[in-house]
């Protein structure tokens, strides 16, 4: 069986960590790596629950493979928040936008791409960039208004 | 306590597990590190919809290297259930419906699982395969369950042995065939409500594991960590005390996640593999073949009215497609045929609620539990009826609202309500009456359409909850309960109720996650009742804890007990205003005397709280003698909608719904429920609907094909509107919404379009599809 | 679950080798949205994965010779950001912003989108009437113009070792205007259930496309000739629909059943055409506009 030694910059540090070819990004930084925000939801990339900046843009990592990633930079919301609550996630606390929270790190890592993007997104936009990010409980508006607050700003 | 006077409810807060769900430390079953024993499981799914299994034969399976154990049915043969027990560990005899578990695997890694799942081998004799109740429930359909006679079940559900009907609910109230003689006009229809799934974001995980000592371990994502140890216990033949069942946080329950369900395919396997861990994680698609539905409801309605709008009578006959098992499904047709008269003064009822087994995955608790179902069909009822005696829908639904004292279809007296003040404020946010503005494009068109709910929590007479405080040393308290934070904002209610009797601010306050060793007991997180009832208990517990404080103090200080007050965390005295005693400094330690001995010891509260007053006996054939729910809560919705008739599409441009909180002690938060239980009945009005095939497998087993909403499919103006007429014997005056806010929005989109275009749609989702089709045979 | 081993060649002659040496049991990963999935449910099951994101001469947008050459390995989001698309053909910079959501976006490639040949691609329609050529490696390399490249559903001529290395898109020297409707269930993320691409030149020549109503995204020639040379009209569009319909064969599925696939594709075709035909004349919706 085939299994490679990657290495790739994972939240500012680098890692080295044993894959199989056929083990997803999202497995191998849950259960090799630790990192546990990113979450399963659905596995074809159709819920964003999984969703990591892989330089510095938000893919699905349940239909990446983590081999794919060897070389490269990703960021969850462990390395987003390694100097302290983002503006981003302190709107989102103030709003009490999200419920069960399963959404949340996917909704985190999307929001902070357009951010990133387009630093005054309108509300539009935003629901477009998060169309993609589902969520069950919210309704989104709370989590609209956390980030047009963001956006508002500056 | 006066009104004025509440510092903490009723005020908005951050929630106590924002922190942790922005940083996303916020642990969820799956994120448990089980360590290296773990082995892991594959499950073989039956791909027959109904059929007698003739040979199990794991042979093959067994021998692979690295497998630990394949079990079947024949390992576990005990049937369970919440009300009716059944369902089985793993079927002995025969198949139900498609994707249903029939074996397991676990093995040392994934890969050898699944390997060694192909190898078992078994030999099916499909048998006939129902999926309409209307089919199922005639006299020469093949029977389901032909041992139904034989199944445990509680005392107040009637199965009905020889049939494919698991239980039937009558109500029986003054005489609709008399009343339909003394009617102005009759409208009599059918309406079909699909099967819809939960999908919650976080499907279902179990893990287990069974030590060499004896002892059960499971993590569930479950809303009943209480009721599933005494389900598996009973089911397993062990002792409640041999098995912990922790809860952490859940991603999304919406009653899916409620009683008991893979979670035992996880302890059997556990069973199997003393000293290792085994954790299944259901992927999205098991998700939507085995854990459980939203019943189908096929809805006959009969109602007459007098030409001055007064209801005199209503026949409701309501046939529930429950699946392949009614163990839980079962409270939902007996739930609804107590209810379904809706929000009403109806002195005539007859109302038949059906349960019948077909061959389609077990259906369960869902948010609502059948009410939006009936409401559908009701609602839609209502706005025709109104129509065609010339009245406006909203008026005629305030002029048969249920008032205080009105007697409920069986026969008890309906509590105080705010239901008339929903309606006008939901009239009034959505500008009932007022036409919309026209759309720019000729080809939409708009409309608004209006809705009354209410339901009860269902449940046993004897639910209960329980609550301990304990204090700490920096006088901060840990509350321990066994209620689930859904998401719903449980564990902030806690909190809050518990701050304002202690009168301590809200960080100092932690609300303990379940965990069946240490915190108390909870019947089960779902009803929309824990605010209430374990609101009840948290709030005794709070008062026994100020009780001991006040007490303690008053011995070591000599002070009159009636003298002293708490605030912010001490004890303090009216008559000594310089007077404070900080809590930490004797919450744990005591308060030493001059001569050096000390008073008091570790403060402990202790709450417990169940109904005394509800009553599921009884009379069979009328429904009529007992007290089967303990309140219900009432609300109504609206909807204002765009068409674009030429592709059907429908966009919801604005939404109001209100409430009767009795008390908002989360305001924030009730009307997050509001608009987030909104969206979620929008995509059972447009866009939900399982699919299923001819022999039983499902069409739409994922998010490709299986629609929720999206940011860009909810209307961007809501109206979230909390009504407060206390519930009396509710903490704080407080009563449950959270499933309530779903009810109101298929019927409130059904009736949109029918203003819009004059076509009546009896069968939700509402998709443009339909649209089309009724507006092309509307103009031939 | 499927096990697989990988690759990951440097030039494009060594993917090349590796396809030739594996063939059949061999799958090219790009973006890996579709193959991914496939894998995980069975329809795809490849013992060698060779990935092709390090071949960097398959990476780029730009304009050369007489063409917009996208790259292989371009993702929809790069279509979506670059300028030189907004500037010569934005309706690609349209078609590209239905699909799916920006998460998926940034890591599918328009490429993958042809080369999956599902019914419903929705770059497809647009390449169509841009009459783009599909750039093919194989033992002798080739130019497949785009609409004798999808044979059937999930079915192009690529040959077992073959991959594809970019697209060209003819630039154009006259005005024109163009546009691309999707059908989905809702506003959200969806598959389309009807795709409909127009393109209207300044000398009033027509091309219409569909998709997710026929085996292959389809062009409509004959509706093209029933308009050629016409100035649009309401009247004009009304005795249009019905030629174009002629080129479809939609079928019902979980999704949509075919009466109503019909029905919309002469509602999108309608809206479509008069959308293009407006931007010809320096009007019409800004590009990107939902118009369903």
């Amino acid at each position: 069986m085939q299994k490679k030694e990657i290495t790739f910059t994972l939240n500012g540090k680098k890692v080295w960590v044993e894959v199989k070819p056929y083990e997803k990004l999202l497995d191998v930084l849950r259960d090799k790596l630790g990192v546990k925000s990113p979450k399963y939801g659905c596995g074809r990339g159709e819920c964003g629950a999984c969703s990591v900046l892989l330089d510095g843009k938000a893919i699905r990592s349940c239909i990446v493979y983590a081999i794919e990633v060897d070389g490269h930079d990703v960021i969850t919301v462990e390395g987003l928040q390694a100097n302290g609550l983002t503006d981003l996630q302190k709107s989102f606390l103030a709003h009490n936008s999200f419920q069960c929270g399963f959404c949340a790190p996917g909704m985190i890592i999307q929001a902070t791409e357009l951010l990133n993007e387009n630093p005054h997104p309108d509300e539009e936009e935003i629901r477009e960039y998060i169309a993609g990010n589902l969520c069950r409980c919210t309704g989104y508006n709370p989590i609209v208004e956390a980030i047009m607050d963001v956006a508002k700003k500056k | 306590m006066k009104e004025l006077e509440l510092k903490y409810v009723g005020h908005e807060a951050v929630r106590l597990d924002g922190l942790e769900k922005i940083t996303g430390t916020a642990k969820y079953v799956d994120d448990i590190d089980l360590g290296p024993a773990t082995l892991y499981v594959s499950i073989l799914r039956s791909p027959y919809a109904h059929a007698i299994i003739k040979k199990i034969d794991t042979s093959k399976a067994e021998a692979l290297d690295g497998v630990y154990a394949v079990v079947t049915g024949k390992d576990f043969p005990y049937r369970y259930g919440l009300y009716l027990k059944d369902n089985y560990v793993f079927p002995l005899d025969r198949v139900r419906y498609v994707g249903q578990h029939v074996a397991a695997v676990v093995a040392a890694t994934q890969e050898i699982a699944d390997e060694a799942v192909k190898l078992i081998e078994i030999e099916y004799e499909p048998l006939p395969v129902i999926q309409d109740p209307l089919v199922a429930i005639k006299e020469d359909a093949p029977l389901i369950h032909p041992d139904l006679g034989n199944y445990e079940v509680v005392p107040w559900l009637y199965p009905q042995p020889g049939t494919n009907i698991a239980h039937v609910r009558k109500i029986r109230k003054g005489n609709v065939e008399e009343a339909f003689k003394e009617a102005d006009f009759i409208l009599e229809d059918w309406y079909v409500v699909p099967h819809v799934v939960h999908a919650p974001i976080e499907t279902h995980v179990s893990a287990a594991l069974y030590t060499p000592d004896g002892r059960l371990t499971m993590w569930n994502s479950s809303q009943s960590p209480h009721t599933q140890r005494n389900i598996i216990a009973r089911s397993f033949k062990m002792k409640h005390k041999d098995i912990r069942v922790i809860a952490p946080y859940v991603g999304g329950g919406f009653g899916g996640k409620a009683g008991v369900n893979m979670e035992v395919v996880a302890a059997a396997c556990a069973l199997k593999v003393p000293g290792h861990p085994v954790k299944i994680r259901y992927t999205r698609k098991e998700e939507f073949y085995d854990t459980s539905m939203r019943q189908e409801l096929h809805a006959y309605i009969k109602m007459g009215v007098k030409k001055d709008g007064t209801i005199v009578a209503l026949k409701h006959q309501l046939y529930w497609d429950v699946g392949a098992s009614a163990e839980y499904g079962s409270n939902v047709v007996n739930a609804t045929g107590f209810s379904a008269i809706g929000p009403y003064r109806i002195p005539n009822v007859w109302i038949d609620s059906f349960a019948i087994y077909t061959n389609r995955p077990p259906c369960g608790a869902y948010r609502g539990f059948g009410y939006s179902e009936f409401h559908f069909g009701l609602e839609s009822h209502m706005d025709r009826v109104a129509k065609a005696l010339g009245m406006d829908p909203v008026e005629f639904r305030k002029k048969n609202a249920i008032q205080e004292g009105d007697t409920v279809a069986y026969g008890v007296e309906m509590g105080p309500t705010g239901i008339l003040k929903c309606i006008d404020e939901v009239a009034k946010a959505i500008e009932w009456g007022k036409p919309s503005e026209p759309p720019k494009e000729p080809h939409k068109v708009r409309a608004k359409g209006f809705a009354a709910v209410w339901k009860a929590p269902a449940m046993p007479a004897n639910e209960s909850s329980a609550a301990f405080i304990k204090f700490s040393e920096d006088g901060s308290i840990n509350i321990l309960v066994s209620g689930m934070e859904l998401g719903q904002g449980f564990l902030t209610a806690m909190a809050k109720i518990a701050a304002e009797e202690l009168s301590l601010p809200l960080e100092k306050i932690r609300v303990e996650l379940p965990d069946t060793d240490r915190n108390p007991y909870e019947w089960q997180t779902v009803a929309s009742h824990v605010t209430w009832s374990c609101g009840n208990a948290v709030r005794r517990a709070a008062i026994d804890a100020r009780e001991q404080i006040l007490d303690v103090i008053s011995r070591a200080y000599y002070i009159e007990k009636s003298n002293l007050y708490l605030e912010d965390g001490k004890v303090k005295c009216y008559t000594k205003p310089d007077f404070e005693v900080p809590f930490e400094s004797f919450v744990i330690d005591g308060v030493q005397m001059p001569d050096g001995t000390y008073r008091g010891g570790p403060i402990l509260g202790r709450g417990s709280f169940m109904p005394e007053f509800t009553s599921a006996k009884v009379n069979p054939e009328t429904g009529q003698g007992g007290h089967p729910n303990v309140h219900y809560t009432t609300g109504a919705g609206a909807v204002e909608i765009e068409i674009d008739t030429e592709t059907g599409r429908i966009r919801v441009l604005r939404m109001a719904e209100a409430f009767d909180a009795g008390k908002a002690i989360n305001p924030d938060i009730v009307k997050q429920q509001i608009t987030g239980g909104f969206v979620q009945g929008l995509g059972t009005a447009l866009w939900e609907e399982v699919k299923f095939a001819e022999d039983g497998r499902i069409l739409n087993p994922n998010f490709t094909d299986y629609k929720i909403p999206t940011a860009l499919d909810v209307p961007r103006e809501m109206h979230p509107i909390i009504v407060e007429v206390p519930q009396p014997d509710g903490p704080f005056g407080a009563r449950g919404i959270a499933e309530h806010t779903m009810i109101p929005v298929m019927p409130a989109v059904a009736n949109a379009v029918e203003n819009a275009l004059g076509v009546r749609i009896k069968n939700p989702p509402v998709t443009a599809e339909k649209i089309i089709k009724a507006l092309k045979e509307k103009t031939v | 679950m499927k096990t697989f081993e990988y690759f990951k060649p440097t030039t494009v002659e060594e993917a090349f080798g590796l396809l030739k040496q594996f063939g059949a049991q061999a799958k090219i990963l790009a973006g890996g949205t579709d193959v991914a999935v496939m894998i995980d449910d069975g329809m795809l099951t490849p013992d060698y994965v060779i990935d092709v994101k390090g071949l960097s001469s398959l990476k780029g947008i730009e304009v050369r010779e007489n063409y917009l050459w996208i790259g292989a390995l371009t993702t929809f989001s790069e279509v979506i950001h670059s300028d030189l698309v907004k500037k010569h053909f934005p309706v690609l910079f349209e078609a590209s912003k239905t699909v799916a959501s920006v998460g998926v976006r940034n890591r599918a490639t328009l490429v993958g989108n042809i080369c999956s040949a599902v019914p419903s691609a929705d770059s497809a329609p647009t390449l169509l009437v841009l009459n783009a050529l599909v750039e093919v490696k194989g033992d002798t390399d080739r130019l497949v113009p785009i609409k004798e490249f999808f044979t059937g559903p999930r079915k192009t001529v690529l040959g077992v070792s073959e991959l594809v290395t970019g697209v060209r898109i003819p630039l154009e020297t006259r005005k024109f205007g163009a546009n691309y409707i999707k059908l989905g269930r809702y506003d959200g993320e969806d598959l389309a259930q009807v795709g409909v691409a127009t393109f209207v030149s300044e000398d009033l020549e027509y091309r219409v496309s569909f998709g997710a109503v026929a085996p292959t995204p389809v062009r409509a020639y004959e509706v093209e000739e029933f308009l050629k040379g016409k100035e649009l009209s309401d009247a004009l569009v009304e005795q249009a629909i019905p030629i174009a319909l002629k080129s479809i064969s939609p079928i019902s599925d979980v999704r949509a059943s075919k009466e109503y696939r019909m029905h919309v594709s002469g509602v999108l075709f309608k809206r479509s055409l008069k959308a293009s035909f407006e931007r010809l004349r320096g009007q019409g919706p800004a590009y990107g506009t939902n118009l369903v």
